[in-house]
């Protein structure tokens, strides 16, 4: 019953969100300057045809109009298409106005769906290598605050948080493919080609990890429960294994989430380095070709995972901590 | 006394570090303990009762420690032996109950569960089966209503009451031969405290199990114990049968200890009367409610509706101090919240000084303010620690806008001596002041703008007796020389026998009962008055018996409050019509009234 309720709120609630911020991005994206049939056409065609074409797109309707005709699409999964991409992938910018390489366009959703398995296995295994790394690093400093441990995560995550991702990026890429040869860098062809940005992405998340994770379980070793339960009469490793870290996973879950959101969400500059063909680089892309569907199509899709995401982690918590049901 | 006691302590010292001149916590404490005897253990705050009942269980946290002296169990020194050994005494045989019951399970696992774990750990060859059946029979053993649904819930879904009971199953599951319960009634109401005592009389028979009781009320202690031992600045001042240590105490603590308790049935002229019935009202409360809609867990369907206060009705005369008393949830913190127009009530009217608190916007409950002045419970969280003394008392006169910085600072310090503040604290932070200190920092604020009405929410209860005894007398004087009028708000039923001339007692957010002191005391008309009462701790014969007035249970959730009369689930003379019907207040005589169906009305006395 309680969940029932729970998730009819919270999906209420994201519908809400995702609207919003399409409606946001589909306006943003109309009212600021660069006319996108212009660079479809070319610059050699002539403004009747620019015009001709954005009648016929729609382009020159009033804006809620526009909104409603794409909302109606996208409520029958019909994201649009691309003004710029064929169908055929080729990924150019308006050359000639009438280039008969022009196809068919292609459907947003197609491209989004082609990319996105990329950035979630590349978003998965940063997150898994992150947690490995962090966790136990960050359990160690909360059990033993201001002493060594403590002092070297703090340390650790000082370093991780301060190395510039574009710079270990093009290090690693450096080192490991260039000189040692032992993995690839550039493009992607095999699960290989997800392991060096993962370890770039790794390093920038892991210190929040060890830092969330110390804090929390510095602070459920100070709860009178845990002093209790050894006068009880249970064991250290016990106290520690089922009552320390099941509570200090609460905050750590959370950011989990955030982070997780943010990964799909674009990680721009590390695909961008690796060339990693995911959906940080198809919006990067969508930008410079004034790609408008496109561009409304990620952020529907990367708003839609960002409140799944959420609603999933706030269900664990509670469950987790049944006081957080809200 | 031929054989070897179950728990012998010789010596006993704890300092704080090794150092020359690490305090001393404990100082040479002896003192053994039959088994199956219950020992009560006594004393001021800070002399070392805690600190006792952690080095007993082997809890002492740095930088505290033994630094001579031995504790023996069943003839063998704890602390003595094989760590690993002295851990698998903890919780089995040795059994520890803090007065912390709140937070002493691990909130995000099911109560049963984690006494099943406890039980499951000390004694490993008990399969979950077992475990739980056992916990299961205790939990019923100590009065939690159905233990099969309880067993299942978490920490946040018991009330402290309960939460204690199901410390003591916990303690008790593992047939420990000493349990140590350290202040175990602290946090409870007396109603609730005076059930955990009883329950601690019969278990303590059932199980045969020797008992070290910590308190620092003596008469919860000489309610349970046999014997009893004062502490004072960590050494034993005495050690002897209960009855001897309260008829013939032979240490000036132990006196002091006795003379301090408030006496309730004493009769000596000095209860303060209520004022003459040409005395202005200062503050009238006429059917004021209030109701929280509490939201819905899943966020969907109607919220359902806490009722705090419930048609409450008083007045308030001038010079005359007023108390409410209540327990925990009665409603008395919301409505404070409404006589000092913090918050609006949803019917009913706030009138002082014939004028209506919410009737003439904010300019008029600004002045009102003004008019009315609080000092809280809490001494530490109440003042800001980054102020100085003499800007804390003087913000008021700057908040509304008076006098200049000189006259200001004149006034603060005229207030600080009224209060009995050396005048040097003026530029100090309230960092290092004593709880009652900083109590009187709160009064001197609230003061300074001269109200008419001073409410006084739970003020002394963070406080010792010997603080408490002068800051009423300080609360005497500064009413003979500035007339102020006094709202008690408390769960001290002593503090307010002392200190008012009427008394209103709440229940669920009703006023049950309005009377005067010596007619409450002595005559009170409202079933939950008399257990109110009858669980007072207190020295003298009884007038009430907890048993005869009240039935086992707590307190209904005031979210779902049952038709009738709120308190007919815990009134041994509840009958048909109580669950029913709400019964209307009856006067008995001209002010006083009580709102219960056996009572039949009195005619006003010419």
């Amino acid at each position: 019953m309680f969940l029932l309720g729970f998730l009819t709120r919270r999906l209420a609630q994201g519908v809400v969100i995702v609207l919003l911020v399409t409606f946001l991005i589909f306006t943003l994206l109309r009212v600021i300057p660069g006319d996108p049939v212009r660079l479809m056409v070319g610059g050699m065609a002539p403004d009747t045809l620019v015009e001709e074409i954005a009648e016929e797109m729609g382009l020159r309707d009033p804006i809620p109009v526009q909104f409603a005709r794409y909302l109606s699409g996208v409520v029958q999964g019909d994201l649009g298409q691309s003004f710029v991409r064929p169908a055929s992938g080729a990924a150019v910018g308006g050359a000639a106005f009438d280039d008969a390489t022009r196809g068919e366009r292609a459907q947003v959703l197609t491209l989004i769906t082609e990319t996105a398995p990329y950035t979630i296995q590349l978003a998965l295994l940063a997150m898994a290598l992150a947690l490995v790394v962090a966790v136990p690093i960050g359990v160690f400093a909360g059990l033993s605050p201001g002493r060594w441990p403590d002092r070297m995560a703090l340390y650790l995550g000082s370093v991780f948080v301060s190395v510039p991702n574009f710079w270990l990026g093009i290090v690693l890429a450096l080192v490991f493919s260039v000189q040692l040869g032992w993995l690839p860098a550039i493009g992607y062809e095999n699960f290989a080609y997800t392991i060096l940005p993962a370890i770039v992405l790794a390093v920038e998340i892991a210190p929040f990890i060890i830092r969330t994770l110390s804090v929390s379980v510095a602070q459920v070793m100070r709860e009178s429960y845990i002093a209790a339960a050894a006068v009880r009469g249970l064991g250290q490793t016990r106290i520690i294994m089922a009552h320390a870290l099941k509570n200090a996973s609460v905050p750590l879950l959370n950011l989990l989430g955030v982070q997780f959101s943010l990964l799909l969400g674009g990680v721009l500059v590390v695909e961008f380095i690796f060339d990693y063909p995911g959906l940080g680089l198809l919006t990067i892309n969508a930008v410079l070709q004034r790609d408008f569907p496109l561009i409304q199509g990620i952020a529907i899709v990367t708003s839609v995972a960002f409140v799944m995401i959420n609603i999933f982690v706030d269900l664990l918590a509670t469950m987790i901590d049944p006081r957080l049901e809200y | 006394m031929t054989d070897t006691p179950l728990l012998g302590v010789r010596g006993l010292t704890v300092e704080a570090g090794r150092a020359e001149a690490a305090p001393r916590i404990l100082d040479d404490v002896s003192f053994s303990l039959q088994a199956k005897r219950i020992l009560g253990v006594i004393g001021p705050g800070g002399s070392g009762k805690t600190t006792l009942a952690h080095a007993l269980v082997n809890w002492l946290r740095p930088p505290l420690e033994v630094t001579s002296g031995e504790i023996r169990f069943r003839g063998e020194d704890i602390l003595a032996m094989p760590s690993d050994r002295a851990a698998r005494l903890r919780g089995k045989t040795i059994a520890y109950v803090g007065g912390d019951p709140q937070g002493a399970m691990n909130p995000t696992m099911h109560v049963g569960e984690q006494i099943i774990e406890k039980l499951r750990a000390v004694e490993p060859g008990v399969s979950y089966k077992e475990a739980r059946e056992r916990a299961v029979a205790l939990l019923g053993a100590v009065h939690i209503p159905s233990p099969e649904q309880r067993f299942g819930e978490y920490p946040f879904q018991y009330s402290g009451g309960m939460m204690q009971r199901a410390m003591i199953v916990d303690a008790l599951i593992a047939n420990p031969e000493l349990l140590i319960a350290d202040s175990i009634t602290q946090p409870l109401d007396v109603t609730v405290g005076a059930q955990i005592l009883k329950l601690m009389r019969e278990l303590s028979e059932r199980f045969d199990t020797a008992i070290l009781f910590i308190s620092a009320s003596l008469p919860t202690v000489a309610d349970v114990a046999d014997e009893v031992l004062v502490l004072e600045g960590g050494r034993v001042a005495e050690c002897a049968p209960v009855d001897d240590v309260i008829s013939r105490p032979r240490h000036a603590a132990t006196r002091k200890l006795i003379n301090e308790l408030p006496k309730l049935w004493h009769r000596d002229g000095t209860t303060p009367v209520a004022a003459t019935d040409k005395a202005q009202t200062v503050l009238s409360v006429q059917n004021v409610s209030r109701v929280y809609p509490i939201k819905n867990k899943s966020g969907l369907g109607k919220p359902k509706l806490l009722q705090a206060v419930r048609d409450v009705s008083f007045d308030i005369h001038a010079g005359e101090n007023f108390g409410v008393v209540g327990e925990s949830g009665c409603g008395k913190s919301t409505l404070m919240r409404l006589l000092t127009a913090l918050e609006k009530p949803d019917t009913g009217h706030i009138v002082f000084d014939g004028e209506d608190v919410f009737g003439r916007g904010r300019a008029g409950t600004r002045r009102f303010r003004r008019e009315v002045q609080l000092v809280l419970q809490d001494p530490f969280g109440s003042l800001p620690p980054q102020s100085s003394i003499g800007e804390i008392i003087s913000e008021p006169l700057v908040i509304h806008g008076e006098g200049d910085r000189r006259r200001r600072r004149a006034r603060a310090l005229d207030m600080m001596g009224e209060v009995g503040l050396d005048k040097s604290l003026y530029e100090s932070l309230p960092t290092r002041l004593t709880a009652g200190q900083r109590q009187r920092v709160n009064v001197a604020r609230a003061m300074i703008l001269e109200p008419r009405l001073m409410i006084m929410d739970e003020t002394l209860s963070a406080l010792d007796q010997t603080e408490q005894s002068r800051l009423i007398d300080l609360f005497e004087r500064l009413q003979a020389q500035h007339g102020f009028t006094y709202l008690f708000i408390s769960h001290d039923i002593a503090l307010v026998r002392r200190v008012c001339a009427r008394i209103a007692v709440m229940y669920l957010g009703e006023v049950v009962e309005l009377a005067a002191n010596e007619r409450l005391f002595f005559d009170p008309g409202h079933p939950y008055s008399k257990a109110l009462l009858s669980a007072a701790p207190t020295l003298e014969d009884r007038r009430y018996r907890p048993e005869d007035c009240l039935l086992e249970g707590e307190p209904p959730s005031p979210i779902d409050l049952p038709p009738g009369c709120a308190f007919a689930s815990r009134c041994p003379s509840a009958h048909d019509r109580c669950r029913e019907v709400n019964p209307p207040p009856v006067y008995r005589g001209e002010h006083d009234r009580a709102a219960c169906h056996l009572l039949q009305p009195e005619p006003v006395a010419s």
